[in-house]
């Protein structure tokens, strides 16, 4: 008995669209879709597969993380109205486990759901009515963030070491380097801050590389983000030192005089 | 049913604010009440001081009319001369023998034929008599007392009582200018207290006019300005309720559709994917399918939109520059001509709503006026103005308010097809630019079409 609900869509192997795309059958990403409208979950899920996901639903907050439990999934998206556990909650729950990508499902797009949302530690939020080409641009966009493009071997941002295709993060604070964990999001914002050097990153820029906006980006999402690189990063966040907001602008690393090239 | 006419006025009562009326009423109430008190001691006390100087100047008179008798009886030693000139005194009295139709006078110069003829009848007849008259240019009082064989008149001059009459009578007109002019400021100040529960009022029903549906009375102390504070408030409470109340239908609503719209548009897209596969009639309701679902998503994000609270978040605002804003908006679209005048200062705004904004205006264009040609941004007095040019047949001056209103098609009314807007654009259009406190107005574009002018207030932050 599995709580995963299979796609209705012809089977694997056998999809006729899978095998006009046969370079993308080995990195089909599976999206673990958490919605309690059934029409949704199918209708979303046909039309992702047809984006070239798999993807598993789960109608309730229980089962998902039930589904996740068991099997491997690389992002979930998320409604935050569940029944039972609510969408936050889960959030909460799979941000506390690790750094498995979230994209949540808002109904409303006021700032209130939002931001408690992405404080809740997801890394993007869609607004319905979802048009499944848009949201598959938000996967990729979100999954691409572990790979970030070549760039430097080593970032320094004063006293934070970033290693970018190593995917981590140290801290020369204490005595010993010690580790620090971040999301995906934050990993990639930290490494755009880092690689312009002290440079002013304009909000869209971030917008655009960390997230794949094309323009209208959602400032909201990047503040949240910072504040939260902040709280793992700074001495005390509400005094930044090293991620500095450029008012009108945008945001910018400590500049390259506290970085040790 | 008879027309209802405006209250003729009076001549009397020319249109002045209840406060000058009220104060006017008071200066009024209060001259007439200082004049008659006025009036009546300027009475009393101008009698009374003249009584007693015509007392004192008879008694005066009667003791030196019995030193003249005496000198007369005794033609010995006439000395009646040196007594009259005696009684003269310093030359402010005048007094006056008559004797035998011959005057012997002394003190100031008297013309005798001033003197009326009744006081001397009456004193040659054997009564005392006195009157006042005007001698030599000043008021006099004269006395005339009967002799034996003779008359003697005195004449006291007035001119010091005059004076100190004329005084008196200054500082009660004074008196009563005063009160008259403290009345006006009493009436003034009373006005304004007791119409100040109604400037309250005026102010609060402005700002309830002008969309601020929070604006409430103060509670009242006043017997009679409390029911006036109450309705008002439950007025305005029952308003802001249902603005509320339909914002929240409309709210709820297009929420209740975002649902089965999403399941809608996927299930499209689903289709859409495979559109070649399938036979041609479904291909073309595939088709008809997509469009309309697409145009009523747009409808549904645009009604939400509009349902939601006008006023910005402050959390959304930031600084943008305008022109950062049209080019991006303009984006891909063919044949408008950017055209950017100086350099437009960066204005504080919610960028996203500043965006629809933009958007809207060139969806517009799109659909009912073949696109926009031109749009200028450029620096005003208060801000940023942007211009938007179509080509199109342009506005008629009569729908140019109209075309703001939700659902209002204006001069394309009851033309539907061709996937037009949903007619919320422009009502969206001039609800963002409300939020920033802008302005919005439609022109004739110099180019034929219609000219869409916005004005956002700021300067450079």
């Amino acid at each position: 008995m599995s709580s995963m609900t299979s796609t209705p869509h012809p089977g694997p192997a056998a999809s006729p669209a899978r095998a006009d795309r046969p370079a993308r059958v080995d990195v089909r990403e599976r999206v673990l879709l958490v919605d309690d409208d059934g029409r949704i979950r199918q209708a979303l899920s046909l039309a992702l597969d047809d984006e070239g996901f798999t993807v598993a639903t789960a109608p309730s907050g229980e089962e998902a993380l039930a589904t996740l439990g068991r099997d491997t999934v690389d992002l979930v998206l998320l409604d935050l109205m569940l029944p039972g556990t609510d969408g936050l909650t889960v959030c909460r729950r799979l941000r506390a486990q690790g750094d498995l990508p979230i994209i949540i499902i808002t109904a409303r797009s006021d700032s209130a759901d939002v931001i408690a949302g992405l404080e809740a530690g997801a890394d993007d939020y869609v607004t319905k009515p979802i048009v499944a080409g848009e949201l598959a641009a938000r996967i990729r966009a979100l999954l691409r963030r572990r790979r970030p493009g070549a760039q430097a071997a080593r970032l320094q941002v004063g006293d934070i070491e970033v290693r970018p295709d190593e995917g981590v993060v140290r801290s020369n604070r204490g005595p010993e380097p010690a580790e620090v964990h971040l999301t995906r999001t934050e990993f990639r914002l930290l490494v755009e801050l880092a690689a312009a050097e002290g440079r002013v990153v304009t909000r869209e820029d971030l917008l655009r590389r960390v997230w794949g906006y094309d323009y209208l980006g959602d400032t909201r999402l990047l503040d949240v983000h910072v504040r939260r690189l902040r709280c793992k990063i700074e001495r005390d966040p509400d005094h930044p030192t090293l991620v500095l907001t450029v008012r009108g602008a945008g945001y910018r690393a400590a500049g390259r005089s506290d970085a040790g090239d | 049913m008879p027309a209802t006419r405006p209250r003729t006025r009076g001549i009397l009562r020319p249109r002045l604010p209840l406060r000058w009326r009220v104060a006017i009423a008071f200066a009024a109430v209060s001259l007439a009440i200082t004049g008659l008190l006025a009036a009546a001691t300027w009475h009393l006390a101008s009698s009374y001081l003249l009584a007693k100087r015509e007392q004192g100047a008879t008694s005066q008179a009667a003791v030196d009319a019995r030193l003249v008798q005496d000198a007369l009886r005794d033609p010995a030693r006439d000395g009646s001369d040196d007594l009259l000139q005696g009684l003269a005194g310093g030359g402010e009295i005048t007094v006056a023998v008559r004797r035998n139709d011959t005057w012997t006078t002394s003190g100031r110069q008297l013309d005798v034929d001033a003197l009326p003829p009744d006081l001397l009848a009456l004193a040659g007849s054997g009564t005392a008599a006195r009157q006042r008259i005007v001698a030599g240019g000043i008021p006099v009082l004269a006395v005339a007392v009967p002799l034996q064989g003779a008359v003697y008149v005195e004449l006291v001059p007035l001119s010091e009582l005059d004076a100190t009459l004329r005084f008196l009578s200054g500082v009660l007109v004074a008196g009563v200018g005063v009160s008259g002019l403290l009345g006006l400021a009493l009436g003034g100040w009373a006005g304004k207290r007791a119409l100040r529960p109604l400037t309250d009022l005026r102010d609060a029903a402005a700002r309830v006019a002008a969309g601020d549906l929070d604006a409430r009375l103060p509670e009242q102390d006043d017997a009679d300005l409390a029911p006036l504070a109450a309705t008002f408030n439950r007025t305005a409470e029952d308003l802001r309720r249902r603005v509320r109340r339909d914002a929240r239908f409309a709210s709820d609503v297009s929420h209740e559709l975002r649902s089965p719209l999403t399941t809608l548009v996927n299930a499209v897209a689903v289709l859409r994917r495979r559109r070649d596969e399938l036979p041609p009639t479904a291909r073309q309701a595939v088709d008809l399918l997509d469009a309309d679902v697409h145009r009523f998503g747009k409808m549904v994000t645009d009604l939400l939109e509009i349902s939601r609270e006008e006023q910005i978040d402050e959390r959304d605002l930031e600084v943008c520059d305008v022109v950062d804003i049209v080019t991006h908006a303009v984006g891909a679209r063919r044949g408008i001509a950017v055209e950017v005048e100086g350099t437009p200062p960066k204005v504080l705004v919610d960028r996203r709503r500043l965006d629809r904004v933009v958007g809207n205006l060139l969806d517009n264009a799109d659909h009912h006026a073949g696109g926009a040609v031109r749009i200028g941004v450029s620096t005003c007095a208060d801000g940023v103005r942007i211009e938007v040019d179509d080509a199109g047949p342009g506005i008629p001056p009569e729908l140019r308010e109209e075309v703001f209103e939700r659902f209002s098609r204006g001069a394309n009314a009851g033309r539907r097809d061709g996937g037009g807007g949903a007619g919320l654009g422009l009502a969206l259009v001039a609800r963002h630019v409300r939020a920033h406190q802008g302005r919005i107005r439609i022109e004739d574009s110099p180019a034929g079409g219609a000219r869409v002018v916005v004005v956002i207030p700021g300067g450079s932050g």
